[in-house]
């Protein structure tokens, strides 16, 4: 039987350009590799193939990158809505991952709480500013009721405030990779942005999303930072509280808490996880203790010495709660 | 031009490296019920999906409404996910499917509306400089030809002139900047099936293009 030279030609043109593409993509064996830079010295088709498919692909790769609109969160969060949580479902949960791993969080999140105890009383006076504090319980005696309640109303509306300072080895990059995420999230024009005396000052007001998508990608730097130090602002003016070493996701639950008194707490609470894990002697524990994150600090309470069971934190009704809090933070970057 | 003489394709994927264990953190954290860790997922990917699903589909309404399903869909499928093809592909995974089944739904009128869109006259001048850039060897710089808005209209005329499976390989390629062997696990295809698809898509795209500027 004759064969057809028609489909000799194709098949070996469709190999060639397979191979021209895994070149273009660098998707080759070097031996491969090897056979198209031969095939394209010694053939000036061949080459101007080449050239024809890497511009197909610049073109394609140069289109704009588009962004989603605002909607899509809300329309999910609005999709989901009245749905359950899989946090809320613990009984099936607990069957999903099987009791072994039930027990085993329940072992680490106990013999991080012993670790956390041990040490507690050292590290409880660099989170709680005494200085500024009364010692002893607050008295609240002498005001009334309805105006605590009005004072809680006040601070359950105000947004996060606060200042992030990040020092870094590799200024110039990481200064390059903050700027590229805020043009990327789109964010340029709610961020101000100034160099004084070597350091880089962002001042930010945004939204917690804003914040948030930020945060996300600044996450892919975090490992670039010396250190990364946290101070919020609290109720009292000029007092902070301050988390050293902390982290991407800390930053976005702290700022993403609406009442102010929570906000606090869990700085606190973070403050004194991050001490704890940087002087822990058992590495398991402490990366039991990050990965517990947020669930341990939800179940534990660390001790403050100034408040007093008169001083109940009124909380809003979630329904009630400014929905788009107002996010503004300073990040300074330095060497 | 190869992957790492393409900054954007290169960071990203850079990016798809270091996202991993933040993914598994965030899914972790949400499964415990924190729906705060949700919105992150969400924030994190929903630039990349509509993107994607945009140059896939063409539309901007729906590229947002599908991108807004592959979310949900993720989201309620959060507990049966067991991480053995990475988040990151498995959410492409779902964006794309989704995607390509609307196509299919929906081909007849993204035929009409291609068919609208040729009888429309395009710019003498842009196509002349889209005939310069692909008989050009030494073009200077074809990223900065690109950022002709006219120019990108025909270049998304072409695509959308491919089939939903060559488009999709090929904008997983060239503009997500996905390896053979991610786009080979997003579309549940051989390898070799993905090296052919996207040689076939390009050629097929040059000839679409050239017929353009004819």
């Amino acid at each position: 039987m004759k064969e057809n030279p028609d489909i000799d030609t194709n098949a070996s043109n469709e190999r060639i350009d397979e191979l021209l593409n895994g070149y273009i993509d660098d998707e080759l064996t070097v031996e491969q590799q090897a056979e198209v830079e031969r095939l394209i010295d010694q053939d000036a088709k061949t080459a101007q193939r080449l050239r024809q498919l890497q511009k197909c692909q610049i073109l394609v790769g140069s289109m704009p990158y588009a962004e989603a609109p605002a909607s899509v969160l809300e329309g999910v969060k609005a999709s989901l809505a009245g749905r359950s949580l899989p946090g809320e479902e613990q009984p099936a949960y607990e069957q999903q991952v099987g009791k072994k791993y039930v027990l085993l969080r329940k072992v680490l999140a106990a013999a991080a709480m012993i670790a956390l105890a041990a040490v507690l009383s050292a590290v409880i006076h660099r989170i709680v500013p005494l200085q500024n504090a009364p010692e002893g319980p607050i008295a609240v005696e002498n005001r009334t009721a309805e105006s605590i309640r009005s004072a809680a109303r006040v601070v359950a509306a105000s947004g996060f405030s606060g200042r992030l300072e990040l020092k870094t080895s590799a200024l110039n990059a990481v200064d390059a990779f903050i700027k590229s995420a805020i043009d990327d999230i789109g964010m340029s024009a709610s961020i101000k942005s100034e160099r004084r005396q070597g350091r880089r000052i962002y001042s930010l007001s945004c939204t917690r999303e804003g914040l948030n998508a930020l945060l996300a990608d600044l996450d892919n730097i975090w490992t670039e930072l010396d250190s990364a130090m946290l101070f919020v602002n609290t109720e009292t003016f000029g007092t902070q509280t301050v988390v050293d070493a902390v982290t991407t996701k800390q930053i976005a639950e702290i700022a993403n808490q609406v009442i102010p008194e929570r906000r606090i707490e869990l700085a606190k609470d973070f403050a004194v996880l991050n001490n704890i894990a940087e002087n822990l002697p058992d590495k398991e524990i402490r990366a039991a203790i990050e990965a517990e994150g947020s669930s341990l600090t939800q179940q534990w309470r660390i001790l403050k010495p100034v408040l007093t069971s008169s001083q109940k934190t009124v909380k809003k009704p979630a329904d009630q709660v400014q929905e788009k809090q107002t996010i503004h933070l300073t990040i300074i970057l330095d060497w | 031009m190869t992957e790492a003489a393409n900054p954007d394709i290169r960071s990203r994927q850079v990016s798809n490296m270091h996202v991993s264990i933040n993914d598994a953190v965030l899914i972790e954290q949400y499964r415990n019920g924190d729906s705060a860790a949700m919105e992150r997922l969400v924030l994190k990917y929903q630039n990349r999906i509509y993107n994607v699903i945009l140059k896939i589909c063409a539309d901007p309404d729906d590229a947002a409404e599908l991108t807004q399903e592959t979310f949900v869909k993720i989201i309620e499928n959060l507990d049966k996910f067991e991480g053995r093809s990475g988040f990151y592909t498995w959410t492409f995974r779902i964006a794309v499917n989704l995607t390509l089944n609307y196509c299919q739904r929906n081909s007849k009128l993204a035929f009409r509306s291609l068919d609208a869109e040729h009888e429309q006259q395009d710019d003498s001048q842009v196509k002349q400089v889209l005939k310069d850039f692909l008989s050009d060897d030494s073009s200077p710089d074809p990223a900065a030809e690109v950022q002709n808005k006219e120019l990108y209209k025909i270049v998304a005329r072409t695509l959308m002139g491919l089939d939903e499976a060559h488009r999709a390989v090929i904008v997983l390629r060239d503009i997500e900047g996905m390896s053979y062997a991610r786009i080979a696990e997003v579309l549940d295809i051989e390898l070799g099936t993905v090296r052919s698809r996207l040689s076939r898509a390009r050629s097929k795209m040059r000839d679409i293009l050239e017929a353009i500027l004819r």
